[in-house]
């Protein structure tokens, strides 16, 4: 599940040596307990709380890989400077990109489950007799094997292609890989937008909003801007990006604070017309997620999706704090986290349910997922050490 | 020396000499410092110690005022000044107020930026700064770095100062003096505001002017003009100089005649319904109940409104014992002229309408209260 053999035995610097491996036997253990309750939730509390968990955390898997694969694209179509030196964290991060196929196909199980438009006699509603084109078993299998399998390409020809280029030095990878970031954008926009609507609207079938995709794209980006700030940090405060200073970090800083706007204003912009329009094939959705057990989740994600992080990266001085930067990074991936189990979890009669099982799932999903990142850490140097602009971006200054 | 003194000029070759230069100058004992560059350089700020602008704060606290504003403006409209029902949302739905306060904050906050860096931070409008007459300035736009001692005394060693500069590397040196009046007085601002008044009035009478010669030019006149009276309008034609004339007296428009019955009891005895119980009717008399009965009524009649418990009303259940018995003349004045908060709907339903729903009424009661013979 890795780049490929070469580039990992490549020669890595002694600091992700230090870094590897570091308390594996703790995470392998608790992988171990995290996978030994999820399992048994799926029998003693039975398979709709299962699939339900399941799904957030397949959510929540494909907002961070997504949104680190769109910081490094972003990077390459861009042609931004100052982001290089740090480039490698998103890179690895997006490592998590090949363990969706894995977690998708098993997925895949809970559609006869947890799907409005699977249960039998749903063809009935005429809302969702119209949709039947689009929403039927072939079609929506072959929709995900599309989505996963373009995502895992290409994460393989953005990090592998970098990756080698440490080794090469071959100033001709990065021209490659400005040219394919624009394709990857393209396929990130239709592949992310169907997977919105498949994966969460279709739960409940009846329901549409146009702006879903770029609503989950926001939170992604949000996550996968906050998920590289830590990264970055833990290896700055060990002083393993020697060159980067506070003036990348602002950068990363004004980055999450500008894509905690742009969520708080697809998120309103969704939540005011449908409040507004009031149309009961439509409200439904808001009223089963703004009331009840739901209603505190929906305050606290407002206040905590935006305000937070809103407020708390609103000056200079707090973006330029690098302690500032990790807490309010920690805090925005736990809310994107929140918003996604706010997305999943309420499907029609089924209402809060916080207990063991979802501490397993998050023992698991968390463990495993750190466990896939550290190892990414084989990846190449800690810096794209080949890229022709890695000069440019140390002598990055702000002021 | 007479006259004060700016500060003494040191021209450096290049950036990296002036930032070398800063800190050496400081530990001289200089510590009022200024720097001036052809184009912005890294690390000056830093170097130089300048103080973070305040600018943040400011548009911060503007910003947050601006967005409570338009919070309480909207909240004391939508519920208190002028409370109105809309899309039947509670008076105080938050949720579309927040546009109004999303847009106040950001316009404000612009505004604050803008005219707070020109104004209150940058001192414009500001006249003749003492750098502008110096020989450096012409360097400094080009390709030369000045640092400038300023003057922190009348009692300044220029020599010393220059020996300093030119010590750690500067080019040439100049003794900068200091110009007076470098702000507007009162007579600038007294011409400014006369100039723009002036302005105004030339730009407005000059408009008035071209439009009184050249008369806006219309692309489509089809649609305006057209050879009728507007309502209100007034017209020569008739000897009471209006357009709209009133009816002659005693004219009945078709479908309305007016009721002569003075209550409903009176027309439930003297009124009877002219229209046959046929399927037509019935259809007409069902269509046009739904639409202006049912509301308040129900639709099949038994007085449990759709509306809103804040609507308050109670409307009378058409299924009740009194309402079977009553006459079908009954029925057709309430109608037509309302009772207790009802209002008469003469103006909006007409008189065979009005009678067919009278049938359709009856229709309603006896599906709602069938006999054995009516299952045959």
């Amino acid at each position: 599940m890795s780049i490929d053999s070469e580039s990992v035995s490549y020669a890595h610097s002694s600091a992700s040596e230090s870094m590897i491996y570091r308390r594996p036997g703790i995470l392998w253990a608790l992988i171990a307990v995290g996978g030994a309750g999820v399992v048994s939730s799926y029998f003693l509390e039975g398979p709709e709380r299962f699939w339900a968990n399941w799904l957030v955390w397949f959510v929540f898997m494909v907002c961070i890989a997504l949104g680190a694969l769109f910081i490094v694209a972003l990077q390459h179509i861009t042609g931004a400077t100052w982001s290089v030196p740090l480039r490698r964290a998103p890179e690895r991060l997006a490592a998590l990109t090949p363990w969706l196929v894995p977690v998708a196909l098993i997925a895949l199980f809970s559609l006869p489950v947890l799907f409005s438009w699977t249960q039998p006699g749903a063809s009935a509603d005429p809302a969702i007799a119209m949709k039947t084109s689009w929403l039927n078993y072939p079609f929506f299998i072959a929709r995900l094997v599309i989505c996963v399998g373009l995502w895992v390409l290409s994460y393989r020809i953005l990090v592998a292609g970098s990756v080698r280029q440490d080794r090469t030095k071959d100033p001709q990878a990065t021209v490659r890989l400005r040219r394919y970031s624009p394709i990857f954008m393209i396929i990130l926009a239709l592949t992310l937008t169907a997977f919105a609507f498949d994966w969460i609207s279709s739960l409940e079938a009846g329901w549409y909003s146009d702006i879903f995709g770029v609503y989950l794209f926001a939170g992604a980006v949000t996550s996968g801007i906050a998920a590289t700030s830590l990264l970055v940090i833990y290896l700055y405060r060990r002083g393993w990006l020697p060159g980067v200073t506070e003036d990348h970090l602002y950068n990363l800083g004004g980055l999450l604070f500008g894509f905690t706007i742009f969520w708080g204003y697809i998120a309103f912009s969704q939540y005011l017309l449908q409040w507004y329009a009031n149309l009961p094939e439509e409200v439904f959705w808001f009223q089963q997620r703004t009331s009840g057990a739901m209603e505190g989740v929906f305050i606290f994600l407002g206040i905590g999706h935006f305000f937070v992080p809103f407020l708390a990266l609103i000056s200079r001085n707090d973006k330029l704090n690098w302690k500032r930067l990790r807490w309010v990074s920690v805090w925005v991936i736990f809310m994107e986290f929140i918003d996604v189990f706010w997305l999943v979890s309420p499907i029609e009669g089924r209402g809060l349910h916080l207990g063991w099982p979802e501490a397993a799932f998050a023992i698991f999903f968390l463990s495993a997922g750190l466990l896939i990142i550290i190892r990414a850490t084989h990846m190449g140097e800690d810096m794209p050490v080949g890229d022709p602009f890695l000069g440019d971006g140390l002598n990055f200054h702000l002021r | 020396m007479s006259e004060s003194i700016f500060g003494v000029v040191g021209l450096f070759r290049s950036a990296d000499e002036l930032l070398e230069a800063i800190p050496k100058i400081r530990t001289a004992g200089y510590s009022k410092l200024e720097a001036y560059t052809p184009y912005p350089v890294h690390g000056i700020d830093q170097a130089l110690d300048l103080p973070k602008s305040k600018l943040g704060v400011l548009v911060f606290l503007i910003g947050s005022l601006a967005c409570l504003s338009a919070f309480t403006f909207e909240w004391w409209t939508s519920t208190v000044g002028y409370p109105l029902r809309t899309g039947g949302k509670p008076f105080d739905a938050w949720q579309g107020w927040v546009l109004v306060m999303v847009e106040a904050t950001i316009l404000l906050s612009t505004f604050t930026a803008g005219i707070g860096m020109l104004f209150a931070f940058n001192k414009l409008p500001f006249f003749g700064h003492p750098m502008l007459p110096s020989k450096a300035i012409a360097s400094i736009t080009r390709d030369r770095f000045a640092l400038v001692l300023r003057s922190e005394s009348a009692t300044m060693d220029v020599e010393a100062a220059a020996a300093a500069l030119s010590a750690l590397g500067a080019e040439s040196t100049e003794v900068v003096p200091e110009v007076e009046e470098r702000t507007p007085g009162i007579a600038w601002w007294l011409r400014t505001a006369v100039a723009i008044v002036a302005a105004c009035v030339v730009a407005g009478s000059g408009t008035a002017w071209a439009i009184h010669i050249y008369p806006t030019v219309k692309p489509m006149v089809n649609m305006e003009v057209q050879p009728r009276l507007d309502a209100q309008a007034p017209d020569r034609f008739f000897a009471n100089g209006r357009g709209m004339q009133l009816p002659p007296a005693g004219t009945v428009a078709r479908g309305y005649m007016p009721i002569l019955a003075a209550s409903p009891d009176e027309a439930g005895k003297d009124l009877i319904n002219p229209l046959p119980v046929t399927a037509q009717v019935l259809e007409r008399g069902r269509q046009q109940f739904n639409l202006h009965c049912a509301v308040c009524h129900d639709r099949l009649g038994t007085g449990k409104p759709w509306l809103d418990s804040t609507y308050q009303a109670m409307p009378v259940d058409l299924q009740s014992a009194p309402m079977r018995a009553a006459a079908d003349g009954y029925l057709f004045w309430v109608m037509s002229e309302g009772i207790r908060t009802m209002p008469g709907y003469a103006a909006d339903i007409s008189q065979d309408d009005r009678w067919a729903i009278v049938r359709y009424i009856r229709a309603l009661q006896r599906s709602q209260d069938a006999t054995p013979r009516d299952m045959k």
